[in-house]
């Protein structure tokens, strides 16, 4: 095999680039022969230019024929690296293990040339990049940068997940602000719905949710106790847990007939504001349920260890170390089915909800304007009989009986943020 | 041995699914003594107490065969099982502080079983933070979340809360692994005080502390009870070519 330094003859020369893109670096301008006469010279070189203060840009040694405009092509043939202020022998040249000073790096990279491991044809280059102590290696450089994209993206789609809401929010408060007056909120509809407020719909609404979850919270929360605390893993219970994943998943509209099914024509309750609001717990039920497991199985399952293992009984461990701990999960939950149970339309329109009937909205009559079998007005379904089944109606009202809803579920979301950060600060372990 | 056995394993078998965790186990635990277990990793120890106070109910696909009985009283046909576990104390390696303060914690127990007078309860919570050497440390806290003491301090108030339901057997499973080396010999003190009382079982991977506080030493190894006997005969004298060599520091 021929030796390398008769190979270097073909023509082809070896210029040292002090800096890469400008010229002044490379006074040896004709060239050296020999890749070993081009490594001597950039140990020289970096000799100099350390002292100069310049020892931070990479040298780069471009093989090349003398006659061609030399510049550097491309990504290098190979990167070395060398730790410029270290004076030790040694070093491999990677970015790990850069070679210990100049020296060190122009002879291993002569040892290696000898050796026939550093092969350099027309056209390629080769770059030594001093690397500071505390310098970002490359790969810490391509970490930083991927961390950098990763986070903007992630914080794009979460700006672009909170738009949206602004969005409707100014748009919908704008549209309705003529309307916006205490008065709307406490009078009944008037004139064909043409005038007036929606004092009936709301409190219809109000009535609505405070009853179905006066029927769903306590039926949920004590299955979710039962299934997490209590159950065995066996048929029985994987079938319950089956019954509520699928229960959750039944469209609202399913929901209703079975409320006119179950609850208006079987149980003989009619259509009324009570089978309305069985129906729209019978909704809930299922994710009330499955909050308070999470909520429950939040709390580690050491701490009931730590009391059974002292005799407690698993009511007296429940009551309490798990409840008092997990009980800003169960009221999350429920709240948050308040707000669900408040904008559902389906579920009361065949269980409960008219059109129109006027509610007494002043005097002491005002604050008990149904009774359990009567018919009421909803908010979810005014607005869409505004919105659609009513001729005359001005804009202002419909945009005001929309902000009114989305208020209602904005202020109970914020009321069940405000109970969980609340808990949450007094968290105790 | 002429004492009366407190506890006994009849041909105790324990397998977690395919996994066999304890084999042929026969042994006697004789009452107010200190039961020493020795053995390394894996061995069945923490099973072995689990078995005691039947907290292996808990394990899911723990499957048991033959015969526990505390003072002669099979624990697997015991109805009230509650019953049994207020008359043994257990300390599990990991330190677990209730979320309540350090004195609802050893209060815990003594409140479940109904005690309530204030006097009585401010007593007792102090008698077992003394003898879990804890006293010194938290008098002036008792209000404070148990669980916002530190690692060591926690495994002493588990400790204590073993302790407040002057439990009959007291189980103790590397009690000492976060604890000082000052205050770990204190305690030790202590267990002696308490043989009067109770029955101690003592997993330790400390051999010299089964040498200075245990009565009788069991050896485990590999889900097998290899060799059991007076302390002194098992360090000076081992039957077994294995516990010989894990005594001496010699094992594997």
């Amino acid at each position: 095999m021929k030796s390398k330094a008769e190979f270097d003859d073909g023509g082809l020369r070896y210029f040292v680039l002090a800096r890469r893109g400008t010229s002044n670096g490379s006074h040896a301008t004709e060239g050296l022969r020999t890749l070993e006469e081009a490594l001597i010279e950039v140990g020289q070189r970096a000799g100099a230019t350390s002292e100069n203060g310049e020892a931070n840009s990479p040298i780069e040694i471009m093989c090349d024929r003398a006659d061609t405009d030399i510049r550097l092509r491309g990504r290098p043939r190979y990167d070395f690296f060398v730790d410029a202020g270290a004076s030790d022998a040694g070093g491999e040249g990677t970015e790990l293990q850069p070679y210990q000073g100049f020296h060190s790096a122009v002879e291993g990279l002569v040892r290696r040339h000898r050796e026939g491991r550093l092969p350099l044809d027309r056209g390629q280059h080769l770059r030594l990049s001093p690397r500071g102590v505390f310098a970002p290696s490359q790969l810490e450089r391509r970490k930083k940068i991927r961390e950098t994209i990763a986070k903007y993206v992630f914080m794009s789609m979460a700006i672009a997940l909170v738009l949206p809401v602004i969005a409707i929010l100014g748009y919908l408060v704008i549209k309705a602000w003529p309307v916006l007056t205490p008065a709307f909120l406490l009078e009944n509809p008037q004139n064909r719905m043409t005038a007036g407020g929606i004092w009936a719909p709301l409190v219809g609404t109000f009535f609505l949710v405070a009853i179905s979850l006066a029927a769903a919270a306590p039926v949920g929360v004590l299955a979710g106790v039962y299934l997490n605390e209590y159950a065995r893993d066996n048929w029985l219970t994987r079938l319950i847990n089956l019954a509520v994943v699928n229960l959750a998943g039944v469209p609202s509209i399913v929901h209703a007939l079975f409320g006119v099914g179950a609850f208006v024509l079987f149980a003989g309750m009619g259509r009324s504001l009570l089978a309305a609001s069985c129906t729209l717990g019978v909704m809930t039920l299922p994710v009330i349920i499955t909050s308070t497991r999470e909520a429950l199985a939040s709390v580690p399952m050491s701490f009931r260890e730590a009391c059974w293992n002292m005799g407690a009984t698993r009511w007296q461990t429940i009551r309490t170390i798990v409840l008092p701990n997990s009980v800003s999960g169960i009221l999350t939950g429920v709240i948050l089915q308040v707000s669900r149970a408040a904008g559902e339309t389906a579920p009361i329109l065949f269980t409960g909800a008219v059109f129109y009937v006027p509610v007494a909205d002043h005097g002491w009559e005002a604050f008990l304007p149904y009774g359990l079998g009567d018919r009421c007005m909803a908010l979810s379904m005014h607005l869409f009989t505004l919105a659609t089944q009513v001729r005359g109606v001005s804009e202002e009202i419909q945009y005001g009986t929309a902000v009114v809803l989305i208020g209602l579920v904005l202020a109970v979301n914020s009321v069940s943020i405000g109970i969980r950060s609340y808990l949450r600060s007094r968290k105790k372990w | 041995m002429v004492t009366e056995s407190h506890v006994r394993f009849d041909d105790v078998q324990v397998s977690y699914g395919s996994k066999v965790a304890l084999q042929d186990i026969s042994v006697e635990i004789p009452r107010n003594r200190i039961f020493g277990i020795i053995g390394p990793a894996n061995s069945g120890k923490t099973t072995f107490l689990k078995c005691i106070n039947r907290t292996i109910d808990f394990v899911p696909a723990a499957k048991v065969r033959g015969e526990v009985s505390v003072d002669g009283k099979n624990v697997f046909r015991i109805r009230n099982v509650y019953n049994l576990r207020r008359r043994i104390g257990m300390v599990f390696p990991l330190p677990v502080g209730l979320p309540l303060s350090v004195y609802d914690n050893v209060a815990y127990a003594p409140r479940r079983a109904g005690l309530r007078d204030r006097t009585q309860l401010d007593e007792l919570v102090e008698k077992c933070l003394r003898q879990a050497v804890l006293w010194d440390e938290v008098k002036d806290r008792l209000d404070q979340l148990g669980t916002k003491l530190s690692g060591g301090q926690q495994q002493r108030l588990t400790l204590a809360r073993a302790l407040s339901h002057r439990p009959e057997i007291l189980c103790l499973d590397e009690f000492s692994i976060a604890i000082d080396p000052v205050t770990t010999m204190k305690i030790e003190d202590v267990l002696l005080e308490l043989k009067n009382e109770m029955t101690i079982v003592l997993v330790t991977n400390l051999v010299q502390q089964a040498h200075r506080l245990a009565d009788h030493t069991a050896f485990f190894n590999a889900s097998r009870l290899v060799e059991v006997g007076e302390t002194e005969q098992i360090f000076s004298d081992p039957k077994d070519k294995l516990t010989g060599a894990y005594v001496t520091g010699g094992f594997g």
